[in-house]
């Protein structure tokens, strides 16, 4: 099994000194980290652990970034995918959970979920969301996932271009593709430092909330391909 | 008086669509769309009776007002069709960075 780590990073030359080493101990994969356009020496600190870089001319955001790193892994043969973030908050400790679950259950897509992360704001907001949709997801934005070869398929085909968020929208994809996706508790981190990108602030948040209920409302009764 | 004057503008208008393709500032369904603006205008200048008709064809008995509702409403399909474009265009220009992106790491590995 071919497997490829891919870690989105803007601005993360520090946490990525410190991840990148313990990665490379802990997880005898190919790593790969997407430079969405960041302004710090991320691209350097990642080329200073001899780690492959790829640089976005343009910045795609978290998303963006992370589907560069999943087209990159289906044109070079990579037959699964693991995402993480590149802020410390996931271990790579943990990619061991991911795979186990991975091989024991049948699962296309395995989420690493942290429940207990979740503030009330959140929870009120994934409980909407799941109440237009038919995901049983607990943890709708963790960036902690493995793909499969099937799973890549899907998410770097042209549809997924369009979307601007790896959450949702990503989850709608891959389940009207007829993927199945497991969740497996897992340890993370508290963030070491910045915030989430999309609770960061009121504005952004109000701007995320319309635009995934639009993208629910408008997935209402789309059909699950067999 | 007022067909005069949306004669001007219909004139007007086709002869800066045609100025601008000529520039290179403007090209293909986009020139045809407003090319076709422009001689609606011309026409229902020099015939305005053509509405007049349309409308009580229509069972419209304020004919302006017919003019008013196709007017809003062939803006709004072109601001439709306009956002639809932009989309594609977003998503080209997403999937073009990400290939670049791929591209440049080949060529920096090559060296």
């Amino acid at each position: 099994m071919k497997a490829l780590i891919v870690i989105p990073a803007f601005n993360e030359a520090e946490n990525l000194r410190e991840l990148l080493p313990v990665l490379r101990e802990t997880v005898h994969c190919d790593v790969l980290v997407i430079d969405d356009l960041s302004q710090d020496d991320t691209a350097v600190v990642v080329a200073e652990h001899g780690i492959r870089c790829l640089s976005l001319s343009n910045q795609l955001g978290a998303w963006g970034a992370t589907q560069t790193g999943i087209r990159y892994a289906q044109l070079h043969g990579y037959d699964t995918v693991i995402t993480m973030d590149a802020d410390g908050q996931h271990l790579p400790l943990e990619v061991e959970a991911l795979f186990k679950t991975f091989s024991s259950a049948a699962a296309d897509v395995v989420i690493g979920t942290f429940p207990s992360r979740l503030s009330r704001l959140k929870k009120m907001a994934w409980w909407f969301f799941k109440s237009l949709t038919h995901i049983k997801i607990e943890d709708l934005t963790s960036g902690f996932r493995l793909y499969n070869h099937k799973a890549i398929e899907v998410l770097s085909a042209r549809p997924a271009s369009m979307l601007d968020y790896q959450d949702v929208g990503v989850l709608l994809l891959l389940l009207k593709s007829g993927l199945n996706i497991v969740e497996v508790p897992v340890k993370m981190n508290q963030r070491n430092d910045g915030k989430s990108r999309v609770f960061s602030s009121w504005l952004v948040v109000l701007k995320y909330m319309v635009h995934t209920t639009t993208l629910c409302i408008a997935n209402i009764g789309a059909k699950q391909a067999k | 008086m007022t067909n005069i004057t949306i004669l001007i503008i219909g004139a007007f208008l086709s002869l800066t669509i045609l100025y601008l393709v000529r520039k290179g500032k403007m090209h293909g369904p986009y020139a045809t769309w407003w090319l076709t603006v422009a001689t609606v205008a011309i026409i229902l200048s020099i015939f305005p009776q053509l509405m007049d008709w349309m409308a009580a064809r229509l069972g419209v008995t304020y004919a302006p007002s017919l003019i008013m509702v196709l007017a809003i409403s062939m803006i709004l399909l072109r601001m439709l069709t306009m956002d639809m474009a932009l989309t594609r265009k977003e998503q080209k220009i997403r999937r073009l960075t990400q290939k670049l992106a791929m591209l440049e790491d080949k060529i920096n590995r090559r060296d």
